[in-house]
């Protein structure tokens, strides 16, 4: 008895380690200023609304959000259905032939994010592309399609190939078998993969702060203006934070299963 | 198994496409990056760049800055992926019985990992701050005195890889459990019959079943750790005293700072081999010569 009394105890403090710091963001965020600061900190304390104000106030936040939704809703849809297309294919050839491909993406994935997108950035101040849309749609496209296929080889190696032989029998071309039998029985595994290049692209840093101008911001690095002037403003910074990460924590959540699938190849992006 | 497999087999248009595609991308990203590795091109001084061979990369050898940050990143590579594995290994043997909210543990699990990191360095900082943060009100709790957690160059680089272990460590957890579960369970009880100790079966017969899932989480939090890149922006800026400033980042600055692409190029290339070497040389010694993949 004693022992699942300690268990339990060892539980709840993981479980406290892991959610304390999400947990105070998010509390913090319906804090007056004065709540906000208070030593000793304020557990019990009437919520206001006034950061999410001041967030939505901000004509810059909100084009970031768009920003954000655009992207990442086109460069994963992009990416989806390129990788689609290259994973059926792929799942459809011969043991050797096939690893030999997948290796050559995964080694794409391992080089730093710095080595392209350098040139990138160089190649768009001479064209003139830096404060374009399609050139951050362009670049995660290209981040994301080789994460897309050999997550969505794994969906389609999943199929039966009776289904394929069957309808091979039938006299289907190849397309309308890729179109008819596997993209309706992998819709499951398609979906939670164009889920995980958003929530990628979503989240995504290093190449939005080099490739974005004034008009392209993506939300995390909007954020980051919260952090220059006049010190730091916490309780904007954490309304704007909540308004960023919850939506993805949800989608997340609900694709849970597919996310730690993911995890384990996509953490080897680039 | 399948009826037809010729040269002509029509999926091959599939794919073929898009490898040539990303085959002709990398391999002229690869020599533009040399070619310009091997220059002298700025954005400070457009149109007077010129070969210079080797320079940056001597130059770099020379560059008590880049040497420095190179260290730090072995430090935090090392630091980050051996704690993370420890930790993370700890929590999977001390969660591997049935309990009721199983299932709703892992979803909780999986928080950390989802999280913006951007978000994830903000809220560290806050929590970190030196005068109303969270940390120091604990540590005051029990009597610790204040710590300046991102304000001290000796204490910075640790304040970063608190937040890197809180946000990965449960990534480790997650897979290695998965593993667990899908491991068999006829050696753990054969183990038990035979009257070995409960630490005994742990160490003979769990362990060396978890080796290859915990292999592979090792490498990949290690090839992730040295391109680390988002806490370091937020929380510190490679401050303070550049402290905390790795190669990825000092690569960053070069690039984006003082816009000498060249040489920033050069460091990116030299990132790359160094994350190679250490990714083979950790596979090599994670799975020696065993024939399997």
């Amino acid at each position: 008895m004693a022992r699942r009394a300690l268990f339990y105890v060892g539980l709840a403090l993981l479980l406290l380690a892991v959610l304390f710091p999400l947990y105070w963001v998010v509390v913090t965020s319906f804090k007056t200023t004065r709540d906000a600061f208070a030593i000793p900190p304020v557990w019990l304390f009437s919520p206001t609304l006034d950061n999410y104000r001041t967030v939505f106030a901000n004509r810059g936040f909100l084009s970031a959000f768009a920003n954000s939704f655009i992207v990442s809703i086109l460069s994963s849809a992009l990416a989806v259905t390129v990788g689609s297309a290259a994973a059926y294919g792929l799942a459809q050839q011969p043991a050797e032939l096939r690893r030999a491909r997948e290796k050559f993406i995964l080694s794409l994935r391992i080089a730093p994010a710095l080595l392209f997108v350098i040139p990138m950035y160089y190649l768009a101040t001479r064209i003139g592309a830096l404060n374009k849309h399609w050139l951050l749609i362009a670049a995660y496209a290209f981040v994301n399609v080789p994460f897309a296929i050999s997550l969505l080889i794994t969906f389609f190696d999943d199929i039966p190939k009776e289904l394929r032989d069957a309808a091979r029998v039938d006299g289907a071309r190849e397309f309308s078998i890729f179109w008819h039998v596997y993209l309706p029985a992998a819709r499951g595994g398609i979906i939670a993969t164009l889920i995980l290049c958003v929530l990628f692209t979503w989240n995504e840093f290093f190449v939005a702060l080099v490739l974005t101008g004034r008009d392209t911001q993506t939300l995390p690095v909007s954020i980051t203006s919260f952090l220059t002037f006049q010190g730091i403003q916490w309780g904007a910074l954490t309304a704007a934070a909540t308004l960023i990460m919850l939506p993805m924590i949800v989608l997340g959540v609900l694709v849970q299963g597919q996310v730690v699938r993911g995890m384990t190849l996509g953490s080897v992006k680039g | 198994m399948r009826p037809v497999a010729a040269a002509s087999d029509p999926t091959r248009h599939f794919f073929q496409p898009i490898i040539v595609c990303l085959t002709v991308a990398s391999v002229a990203l690869t020599l533009f990056v040399i070619w310009i590795s091997l220059h002298d091109l700025s954005l400070m001084r457009a149109g007077r760049e010129k070969f210079v061979g080797l320079d940056n990369y001597i130059r770099f050898l020379g560059d008590p800055r880049a040497m420095a940050a190179l260290w730090r990143t072995v430090l935090f590579t090392v630091l980050a992926t051996a704690i993370e594995i420890a930790l993370g290994l700890a929590v999977v043997l001390f969660l591997d019985r049935d309990f009721a909210m199983k299932r709703l543990v892992r979803t909780l699990l999986l928080v950390p990992i989802i999280m913006t990191p951007v978000v994830v360095g903000l809220t560290w900082r806050f929590l970190f701050d030196p005068a109303t943060g969270m940390a120091n009100y604990l540590l005051s709790l029990v009597g610790i005195a204040q710590v300046d957690w991102l304000g001290s160059p000796r204490i910075a680089l640790f304040s970063v890889l608190v937040a890197d272990i809180w946000q990965w460590t449960p990534f480790v957890i997650l897979l290695v459990m998965a593993a667990l579960e899908s491991a068999p369970t006829d050696p753990l009880n054969a183990a038990r019959v035979d009257g070995a100790r409960e630490w005994q079966v742990t160490w003979y017969v769990l362990l060396p079943m978890l080796r290859r899932a915990l292999a592979i989480v090792a490498l990949i939090r290690a090839i992730d750790s040295i391109k680390a890149f988002d806490l370091f922006y937020i929380m510190t800026r490679g401050g303070p005293a550049l402290s905390t400033e790795t190669l990825n980042y000092y690569g960053y600055i070069v690039a984006f700072t003082n816009f000498d692409i060249s040489y920033a190029l050069a460091i990116a290339i030299i990132l790359t081999v160094f994350t190679n070497v250490a990714l083979l040389t950790m596979y090599s010694v994670l799975f020696p010569k065993t024939g399997d993949r």
